[in-house]
C-alpha cells in the first residue's frame, strides 16, 4: 500500500514542473515523479565504440530535495550487460554536471540510467536510446 | 543485323550465363550492410608515438621487425610467429617462441585500427603491445639492456635509431626499448589489407548501383543477410573492421592444462594497469593523454573472466586456425561452434547475445561464401598478404 501513496504523492507533485539550467535545442529531457534532467553529449552524434561525455543539469520539482548527486550509467537489457568502462561524474555547477568515459561497445538498445540521490533517496530516471 | 545474327547464332550456341542477382536486401538490411564500410579507412597518425607515420621510423621498424638479435638468443624474430606469408600469423593453433605460448597468433594486418591489443587487451597501445613479446620469457626474453646494446653497436641500426628519432640512441635502455617499440609499431601501422569483393558489393550499395551490386556472389548476399540478421554477428563482428574492439565468453574453454586457466580479458585488465607502458605513463609522447580515455575509465567486471577479444574477420579466410587458443581449425568449424553453441558453456552472469543458430547446411555455406568474400582480393591465398609495404 505504501507505494502506491508515495506514487499519489508524486503525482501530485509532478504537476509542477521545473527547467534544468541547460540551454540548447540539442537537448534530450527525463523526468521522474520528482526530477527533470536534461543532457546532450559530446560528441553530439554517439558512435558504437566511440568514448563520450554526456552534459547534465537536473532540477527538482515543487517539494523535492535539491539533487544532490547524481550517478550515469548504460546497460542492454535485451543482452544483459552494462558498460565495459565506468563514466565519472563531476559537478560542475550548481544542479549541472559532467559524465566522462562513456562508450556504448555495441548497436542496439541502451538503456541510459541517471540516479539522483537527495534526502537519503535515490530517484533513477531513465532513457531509452538506440544506437545504430 | 550481321552483331544480331551472330548473338542468335552464338546465343544458340552456348549456354545461356545466369543473369547476375541482387537480393531483395531491406532499407534495416542495407543499413547494416553499409556500416560495414568504406574500406579502407583514412590514415591518422597515433599521437601516443611521436615516430608514427615517420618514414624513417617505419623504415627502422621493418628492419627491427625481421631481426632476430632482438631475441636472447638470436634465434627468433617478430616474423618467427607473424609470417608475411601466412598473413602476419603463424598458421599455429598457439604460439611458439623459445618455449610454447598458451595463445594463438593474432595477425597484425590491420592492427593500428585496434583499441586495445592481444587477445586479452593487456596493452592499450600498439608500442606497448611490441614490447610484451620481446621481454615475456616464452617467446623472445629479451631484456631493454640487450636492445638498448644492439640499437647503439650495430652501425646500420644506429643510423636508423638517429634518422628516425633524430639523436642517436641515449643512455637510457628502457627509453630505448621503448623507442624500438615505437618504430616497430611505426611499421606495423602499415599493414592494411586490401579491398575486397565485400567492399565492392557495399559501395556498390551505398551508391545505389545495383548491375555492380548483383556480381557480388549470390551464397555470400545469402550469408551476409545471414551475418547481419538471423546470426546477429554483427553486434560483435561490427564496423568496417569487422570488430566492436571489446571482449566476449563465446564459450570456447579457457582451461591450458589441469588446474590452469587463462582468466582472459579480466588478467588483461590488470595488466594494463601495472603496466608503466599504458597511455597514463610517461611514455606516452602525447601530453594531453587524448587516446587515453578507454585506460582511465576501464573497470574489471566478474563476466571479464573468460571472455577474449572480438577478432577482425577481414582474411578471416587465411588467418586459421581461430580462436585464442586457436581450438578451431578452419571457417567451417567456427560457423558450426555458433551454429551449435553450448549456452552451458557461458557465465551464468554473463551477456545474453548467442543462442544456437541451427544452421542447415545451404545456410553454412551461404555465411562462409560471405566471410570468404572478406578476402582482400588479388592475392593468392597462403602467400603474400597484399598488405602495404614501406
Amino acid at each position: 500500500m505504501k507505494p502506491a501513496l508515495a506514487l499519489g504523492a508524486a503525482a501530485g507533485a509532478a504537476a509542477h514542473a521545473c527547467e534544468p539550467e541547460l540551454r540548447g535545442s540539442d537537448l534530450t529531457r527525463v523526468e521522474s515523479a520528482r526530477y527533470v534532467l536534461a543532457y546532450r553529449s559530446a560528441p553530439a552524434r554517439i558512435a558504437v565504440g566511440e568514448h563520450f561525455a554526456l552534459e547534465l543539469a537536473v532540477c527538482g520539482k515543487d517539494g523535492a530535495p535539491a539533487p544532490e548527486s547524481l550517478q550515469v550509467d548504460a546497460h542492454m537489457p535485451a543482452h544483459r550487460h552494462g558498460m565495459n568502462y565506468a563514466p565519472v561524474v563531476r559537478r560542475t555547477a550548481a544542479n549541472r554536471w559532467r559524465a566522462a568515459g562513456l562508450l556504448l561497445h555495441m548497436p542496439g538498445r541502451w538503456e541510459l540510467r541517471f540516479d539522483v540521490r537527495a534526502g537519503g533517496a535515490a530517484d533513477r530516471l531513465t532513457r531509452n536510446y538506440d544506437l545504430d | 543485323m550481321i552483331r544480331l545474327l551472330l548473338a542468335i547464332v552464338l546465343g544458340a550456341a552456348v549456354p545461356p550465363v545466369p543473369a547476375a542477382e541482387l537480393l531483395d536486401f531491406s532499407a534495416d538490411e542495407t543499413r547494416r550492410i553499409l556500416r560495414h564500410g568504406p574500406w579502407p579507412p583514412p590514415w591518422s597518425p597515433d599521437p601516443s608515438n611521436r615516430v608514427s607515420g615517420k618514414p624513417a621510423a617505419i623504415e627502422l621498424g621493418e628492419r627491427l621487425f625481421f631481426e632476430t638479435r632482438l631475441s636472447h638468443d638470436g634465434s627468433i624474430s617478430c616474423a618467427t610467429c607473424h609470417v608475411p606469408e601466412r598473413a602476419w600469423q603463424d598458421g599455429r593453433a598457439t604460439s611458439a617462441g623459445r618455449e610454447p605460448v598458451d595463445r594463438n597468433t593474432p595477425s597484425v594486418l590491420n592492427v593500428r585500427l585496434q583499441r586495445w591489443f592481444g587477445w586479452s587487451g593487456a596493452s592499450d597501445n600498439l608500442w606497448a603491445q611490441s614490447i610484451r613479446p620481446l621481454l615475456d620469457a616464452r617467446e623472445m626474453d629479451a631484456s631493454a639492456a640487450r636492445i638498448a646494446r644492439l640499437l647503439r653497436a650495430d652501425r646500420d641500426l644506429r643510423a636508423g635509431y638517429a634518422r628516425a628519432f633524430g639523436a642517436p640512441p641515449g643512455a637510457d635502455d628502457e627509453a630505448i626499448l621503448v623507442d624500438a617499440a615505437k618504430a616497430l609499431a611505426a611499421f606495423q601501422e602499415t599493414l592494411v589489407t586490401g579491398r575486397t569483393p565485400f567492399d565492392d558489393f557495399r559501395d556498390a550499395l551505398a551508391r545505389d548501383d545495383r548491375t555492380a551490386a548483383a556480381r557480388y556472389p549470390l551464397a555470400a548476399q545469402r550469408g551476409l543477410r545471414t551475418f547481419v540478421g538471423k546470426g546477429n554477428c554483427s553486434v560483435c563482428h561490427f564496423g568496417p573492421s569487422f570488430t566492436n574492439g571489446e571482449f566476449a565468453d563465446i564459450g570456447i574453454p579457457f582451461f591450458i592444462a589441469r588446474g590452469k586457466v587463462d582468466p582472459g580479458r579480466h588478467a588483461g585488465i590488470e595488466q594494463l594497469k601495472q603496466s608503466r607502458f599504458n597511455l597514463l605513463g610517461r611514455y606516452n609522447d602525447d601530453a594531453a593523454r587524448r587516446t587515453a580515455t578507454g585506460t582511465r575509465h576501464i573497470v574489471v567486471q566478474h563476466r571479464n573472466f573468460g571472455e577474449f577479444k572480438v577478432p577482425s574477420l577481414r582474411n578471416a579466410a587465411r588467418t586459421a586456425p581461430y580462436m585464442h587458443n586457436g581450438r578451431l581449425a578452419t571457417l567451417r568449424d567456427v560457423v558450426k561452434h555458433y551454429s551449435e553453441i553450448d549456452l552451458d558453456r557461458l557465465h551464468a552472469d554473463g551477456e545474453r547475445i548467442l543462442r544456437p543458430l541451427n544452421l542447415n547446411e545451404r545456410e553454412t555455406n551461404d555465411l562462409l561464401a560471405f566471410l570468404e568474400s572478406l578476402t582482400e582480393a588479388g592475392t593468392d591465398p597462403g602467400t603474400t598478404s597484399g598488405a602495404k609495404r614501406p
